[in-house]
């Protein structure tokens, strides 16, 4: 990887990070409504998939997926703030805030929304998939997921189908070990995603989802594979969420001490980058720029407008109007 | 008391549908007397003619034409790739469908049994249904998923239940429920043409009926309910098997001097409210007829709205025609214990013409 390209990821990086954290500041102050689920130690899987998937190809988003509809948004239409609007519930996000954190989308920039009943669009992305195929077109349908998904039967009725249709699909499983407070190994088979994967007969993989350059070029390798009409991949990216369960903590020190400190992906590329000749005064200063960029999209989301009323009952049907109370 | 037809077999031909418009003007439609499996057929056949986007998908649909031969010699004629088998993947096949629909696709699934899908109710609810919804209108959901569902032949707890009442909760979701070969054809084309997701239910007990069904593109308007038998006395509200059962019922009541009207629902969500509570306020007397069980179901709604809103015009309780609160067994003298038949309803008519009580 060249020295632009890492330098590129190290800004994504940081947006989301900057994009995380300010957005837990402003849950805290009870600014945002609802749940919160942040990517805060993933943002190199995010970073690495949204720099190959293009405004034409379709992803479906994970439960920790801001940073990605954030670059997404930002990279394809220029406007994340959409995405900070969204999660304030306000009239300038990407849903008109009837979506909100875990049903973002946005088919501009092949963003089709996130769904909280974990696996769902398992399903969904296949008929994405098969609609690409049927017509011809050269694109990507991606669905990113948690190591839960995996206990889904959607998961296995999907990998399923995807190989007997050869379907252009890419499954990004983002395992951070633990589907809320169950351990990977304690609720799967196999504490190895990809081992349970393998069976389905196509291309499997497991990466470092925290090297960031190593993410970006197996992504990368897949998504050629597919868009080239050589069917489904499966990349299983192992990394590990900052984010404890409800009551906090409950992770053991020393992995905890070993994932925040020695294998934080902004560190990791940081290391590389020095290594590579760049000042450290550069990397603050990206770190700088992306926290400025990230105070001006909260302040955006908090000076819009709640959404017209009326958007409550609008867009139940196509062909019919419901009344209004 | 009218002059209406009916039959013993199967409703007639709804007298005036808005699709009736589209005909030639000088001469009207033809029609040919059709089985209610064939006007199914011959729906999915001009809709796969007219949309490329479309596609239909479900298990044993090919090859085998579907357990119930609706899609019969569609494979021949349009090929795997638009006639789609997979396996025993209910939660895949409906998923595939949404996802199709959200990029444009027009695609027709067929749930073998409407028991099964409980294995797709997610995708239902929480995709289907709401897609439209709760991303602001950006993608919308053209899908239709057909289902045979209903009892009355020892199908037993897995293949005989009457599904509407899972669905009616549902915001979002649009359910057919035919009666007869021509609105089979006609709302299943409209369902096909509809931007909305449909769920199309298709009563077992109504494959082999046979009817005047119009040639061509012919379309019966969702939401629009039909009058399948005018009367002044009593309004049955009925929708599917329960209409055929209605009209034989109403012609009964002929013998005791009791007008009959008979309202077919044909889509039973989003309902024809309007045309139900002018029916209800005209005779004042209402006997809502349902398959499935009594409690929470379409009846209990259609009773709760005419009590609602036509109270001072009703002349007694509306009276209801439902499935007893069991699952379905297998013995059919048992299932004859479970479910409505026309002697039920007749009973209800007659009761309903005293004032209401049975």
């Amino acid at each position: 990887m060249d020295t632009p390209t890492l330098r590129g990821l190290y800004r994504d990086m940081w947006l989301i990070r900057a994009f995380e954290q300010g957005l837990e500041r402003e849950f805290e102050q009870g600014n945002v409504p609802g749940m919160l689920h942040t990517g805060l130690g993933q943002e190199a899987v995010q970073a690495a998939l949204a720099a190959h998937l293009e405004a034409d190809d379709a992803f479906f988003p994970d439960h920790r997926c801001h940073g990605i509809n954030a670059l997404a948004q930002q990279r394809h239409a220029g406007d994340g703030e959409r995405i900070m609007a969204e999660l304030f519930g306000k009239a300038t996000g990407v849903c008109s805030g009837k979506g909100g954190s875990l049903h973002s989308a946005d088919p501009a920039v092949g963003n089709f929304g996130d769904n909280a009943v974990e696996g769902s669009y398992m399903a969904t992305v296949l008929g994405v998939a098969l609609a690409a195929k049927m017509r011809g077109e050269p694109k990507v349908a991606c669905a990113i997921i948690g190591d839960g998904t995996v206990g889904r039967g959607e998961f296995h009725e999907s990998l399923n189908m995807a190989a007997i249709w050869d379907l252009p699909v890419l499954y990004a499983c983002v395992n951070n070990g633990y589907a809320i407070s169950m351990p990977v190994g304690e609720g799967h088979a196999s504490a190895n995603i990809v081992d349970m994967a393998r069976g389905y007969g196509f291309g499997c993989e497991q990466l470092d989802g925290n090297d960031v350059v190593e993410a970006h070029e197996r992504v990368g390798a897949a998504v050629a594979h597919i868009r080239a009409g050589n069917g489904p991949r499966f990349l299983e990216l192992k990394t590990w969420r900052w984010q404890g369960v409800f009551a906090g903590e409950f992770r053991p020190e020393a992995e905890v001490k070993y994932w925040r400190e020695e294998h934080d992906p902004i560190l990791m590329a940081a290391d590389e980058l020095q290594a590579r000749g760049v000042s450290g005064d550069e990397l603050e200063g990206i770190e700088a720029e992306m926290r400025e960029l990230i105070e001006g999209w909260i302040d955006f989301a908090k000076a819009s407008p709640a959404p017209d009323p009326a958007k409550a009952t609008a867009d139940v049907y196509v062909g019919w109007e419901v009344a209004r109370r | 008391m009218t002059a209406e037809t009916t039959t013993e077999t199967a409703a007639p031909a709804p007298t005036a549908s808005p699709a009736s418009a589209e005909a030639p003007p000088k001469k009207p439609a033809k029609a040919r007397k059709t089985s209610f499996t064939q006007a199914l057929n011959g729906a999915l056949d001009l809709a796969m003619e007219r949309y490329p986007e479309m596609f239909l998908i479900g298990e044993d649909i090919a090859e085998m034409g579907g357990d119930f031969g609706v899609t019969r010699k569609l494979l021949a004629k349009y090929g795997p790739e638009r006639v789609r088998d997979t396996p025993l993947s209910e939660a895949a096949i409906v998923g595939t469908c949404v996802g199709a629909a959200m990029v444009g696709m027009r695609p027709v699934a067929e749930i073998m049994f409407a028991d099964f899908l409980g294995e797709c109710y997610d995708q239902i609810v929480n995709n289907a249904a709401k897609v439209h919804y709760m991303f602001d209108g950006q993608f919308t959901a053209p899908l239709v998923i057909r289902t045979a569902c209903g009892g009355g032949f020892g199908g037993g707890p897995h293949h005989s239940q009457s599904v509407e009442g899972w669905f009616l909760n549902v915001p979002g979701i649009v359910i057919a429920a035919p009666s007869n070969p021509a609105d089979a054809k006609g709302l299943l084309l409209a369902s096909i043409a509809s931007d909305d997701p449909v769920l199309f239910l298709e009563h077992k007990a109504l494959y082999r009926a046979r009817g005047e069904v119009p040639e061509g593109w012919h379309t019966v308007e969702l939401g629009k309910a039909a009058v399948a038998r005018a009367g002044a006395d009593v309004t049955v509200v009925a929708s599917m098997r329960m209409v055929p059962m209605a009209l034989a019922a109403a012609a009964a009541a002929d013998d005791d001097g009791i007008s009959t009207e008979v309202i077919d629902l044909r889509t039973v969500k989003p309902y024809d409210a309007e045309t139900v509570l002018a029916s209800a306020r005209k005779t004042g007397r209402v006997v809502v007829a349902n398959e499935a069980p009594r409690t929470g179901g379409l009846g209990a709604e259609l009773s709760a709205r005419i009590h609602e809103e036509c109270f001072a015009e009703l002349a007694g309780p509306v009276v209801r025609v439902d499935g007893l609160d069991t699952p379905i067994p297998f013995s059919v003298p048992l299932e004859q214990e479970i479910l409505p038949g026309e002697d039920d309803i007749a009973a209800a008519i007659r009761a309903a013409y005293r004032g209401g009580a049975r």
